[in-house]
């Protein structure tokens, strides 16, 4: 056990998320505030606690968009809270979904506030192209040329290869200290941990297997809203688009390599798809909800975040979860319900592999036992990002709010929700329902 | 001075000998130019102009939202006249112009509504600035008066913003902002209420260096050369006559007049000028029909004021529609459009849907008339939630039960509301025709429960009919009430009969006109009648607008409640039966393609007689019929007052205002001769004529709806 003190469990009281429409599709033209306003609007609806009680509103937002800065504040005034209402964007990166979680926890600890509704949002579809530096160089010299002969001499140092966009998803997609793109880190994953395409393959038809049979027995309507993202043609969404019922291991088989064209095993197939969604929760003191005389759906006993090597960042939940389990003294075999978020079917293997390895736990813990081998039966059991996309920054409230409904509807206590984080961290967060 | 005299005007001198003269009606919040405040101005110019050390006059507001906010009404409609009218009113214009004439500059600063003689004194001053808050709104209105501008705004007006211009603002009621005022060069300067003191002191500055006249004279537009050429002149004003015609089917005389006028004096001296205005102003000024639009005016003032409660309103956050059809949206897109928080419940999400793109295409249409940007209606829409299984309504403060005209179908919502609003929410329904306490009396809370009832189309709709059954607690009503007014309608409380008050005597009309029709009359020309009547189309029209369906269910409701006199003319179910439902199905009385109708070909089909009936009778047993339906509401206090009966039907079926309502227009005819033609109808189309009770008694004693002794009822 670390030093950490264990302190008062926080309740997850509401929690509901949009449907995830690949990007490029149904939402693209909705921007992330706008997506995360619908969401929060009607979480606060469905809530047992009215706008003007909650402390300060916290969102996550991986890329945040030029035209809304500090998203947060933007979203909590669309989404109808009150002017006086503080609110606050936080990035890290992949995980930032689950920093405005624990963001506000360490605030409710300290004493700082009561309630706070906490969320991610990503509009993935919207991040923009961006000139690249020449261009951006030639605009500025032109807007500083002051005779028409000036600006005409500047003009002619164009060429048109300055036009060629920066993809903003590309760069944000690249680790710029290893300056490996995320796919490729997963490559260096399945060298590592000898993990075949096959095996890959068969993850993600599992994936999508799991997650079709969830959207057809409604049980992820129960953590999911309908959303009208054409307001005009009257058009709405109320299911994950990205599940493809007939994923099968020969379509897969057929796509090639995106990372490495010659030797990798990394496919579009077999990675998270490219997503927009909003997620959100409403939290406050397991004591508070007790005072409210409110059942929530279920409680954050505690956290935990831990960098490692960018470049095998992919390992973040092994490492996360090693620091968790020594703060509360548990193990794997007291988790009822994992979700490990699957950016990469190649890293999720990989964290499995560790998970499970003495060899692993001890060059890297110096412990002799190993962390815990996962049983597959409870992991991701509803599929995860490669059939329901990963959008960066809704993801880790995602993988909160899917671990309390599915322990609900099993009827169990306790789970893991833990996720890898570009850059080189994981993050890992037990969850209980009564 | 005086201390026993009303005093008007604050007048204050600096060092410089800048003198400010505030306007400050005691006892008042607003500014308004009757003679007595006009006669102290007199004395105060008379005062000054004599005075050596002023070098210039400010003239201010002392009132928040308010310079002046025009002439007195009730002095105009109290012009009976010509020969006092006139007199009157020349005083008043020779007052304005010793103010034009006064030996040093003067500034009129407006900062709140300016309109009518308002505008008139700012225009007889040498230069105005105005503030460009929401509350500054700038105009001659008097044409909505049915009168036009008497003290000197057709002849200042043109020299500032052009002859066309001129003509636009004056026959238009137009209320400018101060940006849009400036543009114009109707003003000098347009700044932020804030910083209209600075602006005044570099006025000031300006002034005493003598460089005014030459900053501010860039700006001003004036009338242009080419207004002056008399072929130009010419068509211009027939172009604003045909606009006006277009627009008023020639009933409104006023806005006519001011063309002409404007026209007649352009190249004429101010005095010339002046005495044509004044010469036009007083015919219209003593017209029944301008006292007919000022007593309209008054009722409207008094509704704002009317809370048909004597509790008070609870505040409403937000507000649910239950029900997304042509109503539920409607409803929705107006709460939506003023902010209110709205959330729409209905079974399938593909008609929320369907719902929302409707409201769209609302805030589509204000977007492309420059109104609204992209981001205001994002932002609007951002308000808009729903659900299908009636989820999160539990914060709700007001739901509004839109649903199908079906007892059983709104029974059962209010029984799933019941079970999820909270304690304190209202829930109305809009329905048209169904009674209300027999709705709600399975319910927990009946006293929760209250009519709202919108027109369609809502979006342009004014009146909402406010009714409250037997439970209805006056809460409730306050509630809605205060609502409607958010919502930018004019709320009129009716008791809770078959068809309320609008549809009741509406029907009748439809009923007898498709009766005219079966006995022989010509569709088109009923139609063109009640049209040149003043009526906004004809009742066949009308009937295919609305719906035939629709009109023989409510026909059979009020047939079932009223009996006899009601009996709806078969020509409606034999239509029902055939689908010709009007322009929903293509075919009604007329044959719908895209915008134009011609008559149904088949139509005859459903005539068997061959009368023919003079134009009289023809109007007379299409208005008398409402007439006699109308004074049995009144009877019956089916509505508070002939004042509120006349304004729903103003403001619900398009009734002529120029007539000042259905009763003001049978008081024109008077009781008696209204009694005596019910009783030639009634003995030659049978009993449904038969006068009202209280018609006959007010023809006994020569009385009419209106109390015309009674000077304010405002």
């Amino acid at each position: 056990m670390t030093d950490k003190i264990q302190k008062e469990r926080i309740a997850i009281v509401t929690a509901l998320r949009t449907p995830m429409a690949r990007a490029g599709g149904k939402f693209k033209k909705m921007q992330a505030d706008h997506l995360a306003a619908v969401l929060f609007r009607e979480l606060m609806l469905r809530s047992p606690v009215s706008v003007d009680e909650v402390d300060e509103v916290i969102i996550g937002n991986v890329a945040q968009p030029i035209h809304a800065a500090n998203i947060a504040r933007v979203i909590a005034l669309r989404a109808g809270f009150p002017e006086s209402t503080p609110a606050l964007t936080v990035h890290r990166n992949c995980a930032s979904g689950m920093e405005s979680i624990t963001t506000a926890v360490s605030r409710i600890h300290a004493g700082e506030g009561k309630v706070y509704v906490c969320g991610g949002v990503e509009s993935m579809s919207n991040i923009p192209l961006v000139y690249s530096e020449k261009m951006t160089t030639l605009f500025t010299d032109l807007s500083r040329a002051k005779t028409l002969l000036d600006k005409v001499r500047t003009l002619l140092g164009f060429k048109p290869s300055f036009l060629k966009p920066i993809v903003g998803l590309m760069s944000g997609l690249t680790d710029p200290v290893s300056g490996l793109l995320m796919g490729s880190t997963a490559e260096v994953l399945a060298q590592d941990f000898g993990i075949s395409r096959e095996e890959q393959d068969v993850f993600s038809v599992q994936s999508h297997l799991k997650a079709q049979k969830a959207k057809e027995s409604g049980r992820f309507a129960l953590e999911s809203m309908v959303v009208v993202y054409d307001e005009k043609e009257g058009k709405f969404l109320d299911f994950d688009d990205g599940i493809r019922e007939s994923q099968s291991l020969e379509k897969l088989a057929k796509l090639k390599p995106f990372f490495d064209r010659k030797n990798g095993t990394v496919t579009a197939g077999n990675s998270s798809q490219i997503t927009d969604a909003a997620a959100g929760v409403l939290l406050m003191s397991e004591s508070e909800a007790k005072k409210r005389g409110l059942e929530p759906l279920g409680y954050l006993c505690d956290y935990a975040y831990e960098g490692l090597e960018p470049k095998r960042m992919g390992l973040g939940p092994v490492f996360a979860t090693h620091k968790l389990f020594q703060q509360t003294g548990l193990g794997m075999n007291d988790m009822e319900i994992i979700e490990i978020n699957e950016a990469f079917a190649a890293q999720v293997i990989a964290c499995e592999r560790a998970f499970a390895s003495k060899d692993f736990a001890k060059s890297h813990f110096g412990e002799s036992e190993a962390v815990g081998a996962i049983d597959p039966n409870i992991l991701n059991v509803n599929g995860g990002a490669v059939a329901l996309g990963h959008p960066v920054g809704m993801t880790g409230t995602r993988l909160v709010l899917t671990v309390l409904y599915e322990l609900r509807q099993r009827k169990l206590q306790r789970g893991l929700a833990t996720l890898c984080i570009g850059g080189g961290q994981g993050a890992a967060l037990l969850l209980e329902v009564k | 001075m005086d201390h026993e005299k009303i005093q008007y005007f604050n007048r204050s001198i600096d060092e410089r000998g800048i003198v400010t003269l505030t306007f400050d009606t005691p006892n008042s919040e607003v500014n308004v130019l009757c003679f007595d405040a006009l006669y102290e101005l007199e004395e105060e110019i008379i005062e000054m102009q004599e005075d050596k050390r002023i070098k210039a006059l400010f003239i201010e507001s002392a009132k928040a939202h308010i310079f002046i906010a025009g002439a007195d009404i009730n002095e105009i409609k109290a012009f009976e006249n010509s020969a006092q009218t006139v007199e009157m009113l020349g005083r008043g214009q020779e007052i304005f112009n010793r103010l034009e004439d006064l030996p040093f500059p003067t500034v009129a600063m407006i900062d709140g509504a300016c309109l009518g003689g308002g505008l008139e004194l700012a225009l007889a001053c040498d230069y105005r600035v105005a503030t460009n808050d929401a509350h500054t709104r700038i105009g001659l209105v008097e044409v909505s008066l049915g009168i036009i501008p008497g003290l000197g705004g057709t002849q200042r007006l043109p020299l500032l913003v052009g002859f066309t211009k001129a003509i636009e603002l004056i026959t238009a009621s137009k209320r400018l902002k101060g940006d849009k005022a400036l543009k114009l060069g109707l003003v000098d300067a347009s700044v932020p209420g804030g910083y209209l003191g600075f602006k005044k002191e570099e006025f000031i500055q300006d002034i005493l260096a003598e460089r005014l006249e030459e900053k501010v004279k860039k700006n001003r537009k004036g009338i242009l050369w080419y207004e002056r050429l008399l072929p130009v002149k010419m068509l211009i004003a027939k172009m604003a006559r045909s606009a006006v015609l277009k627009q008023t089917d020639g009933h409104y005389p006023a806005p006519l007049r001011a063309i002409d006028v404007i026209e007649e004096t352009l190249t004429m001296s101010l005095e010339e000028g002046l005495k044509v205005e004044l010469e036009a102003f007083e015919p219209l000024a003593t017209s029944q029909i301008s006292k007919n639009l000022i007593e309209l005016f008054f009722t409207s003032e008094a509704l704002k004021k009317e809370t048909f409660s004597k509790e008070k309103a609870k505040l409403v956050k937000s507000a649910a529609v239950i029900g997304v059809g042509t109503m539920g949206s409607g409803i929705a897109w107006v709460l939506a459009s003023k902010e209110i928080p709205v959330r729409l419940g209905a079974r399938k999400m593909q008609s929320i849907a369907g719902a929302m793109a409707k409201m769209m295409k609302s805030f589509e249409r204000i977007k492309r008339r420059g109104r609204l940007t992209s981001r205001e209606i994002g932002l609007k829409m951002d308000r808009v939630t729903y659900t299908t299984t009636m989820q999160g309504l539990d914060e709700i403060d007001v739901v509004i039960e839109a649903v199908s005209e079906d007892p059983a179908v709104k029974k059962k919502i209010y029984e799933t509301l019941e079970a999820t609003v909270k304690e304190g929410a209202v829930i109305a329904t809009n329905t048209s025709s169904l009674n209300i306490t027999n709705l709600v009396k399975e319910t927990q809370h009946p006293e929760r429960f209250v009519g709202m009832h919108f027109f369609n189309p809502v979006a342009k709709m004014p009146l909402v009919e406010v009714i409250a059954g037997e439970k209805t607690s006056e809460e409730s009503v306050a509630t809605v009430v205060k609502l409607a007014k958010r919502l930018g309608k004019t709320p009129i409380k009716v008791s809770e009969c078959a068809g309320f008050l609008v549809n009741r005597i509406l029907l009748p009309y439809l009923n007898e006109s498709a009766r005219m029709f079966e006995e022989g009359e010509e569709i088109e020309r009923i139609d063109r009648l009640l049209k040149a009547f003043g009526m906004p189309m004809g009742p066949f029209t009308l009937s295919d607008e609305v719906g035939l369906d629709i009109g023989e269910k409510v026909s059979t409701i009020l047939y079932e409640a009223y009996g006899e006199r009601m009996t709806p003319s078969s020509v409606l179910s034999e239509m029902t039966a055939k689908a010709w439902l009007g322009k929903k199905t293509g075919q009604g009385f007329y044959t719908h393609k895209g915008k134009s109708k011609t008559l149904n070909n088949s139509i005859g089909l459903l005539q068997n007689g061959m009368e023919k009936l003079e134009d009289d009778l023809i109007l007379d047993r299409a208005i008398l019929i409402m007439v006699n339906e109308a004074a049995r509401c009144l009877e019956e206090n089916v509505v508070d007052n002939a004042q509120y009966l006349d304004m729903a039907m103003v403001l619900g079926t398009g009734f002529p205002a120029f007539r000042g309502g259905l009763l003001r227009y049978a008081d024109s005819r008077g009781s008696a001769n209204v009694v005596a033609r019910l009783l030639e109808l009634e003995k030659q189309f049978g009993e449904r004529f038969a006068p009202a009770t209280l018609l006959l008694n007010m023809a006994e004693k020569n009385e009419t709806f209106y109390d015309e002794d009674k000077k304010d009822n405002g």
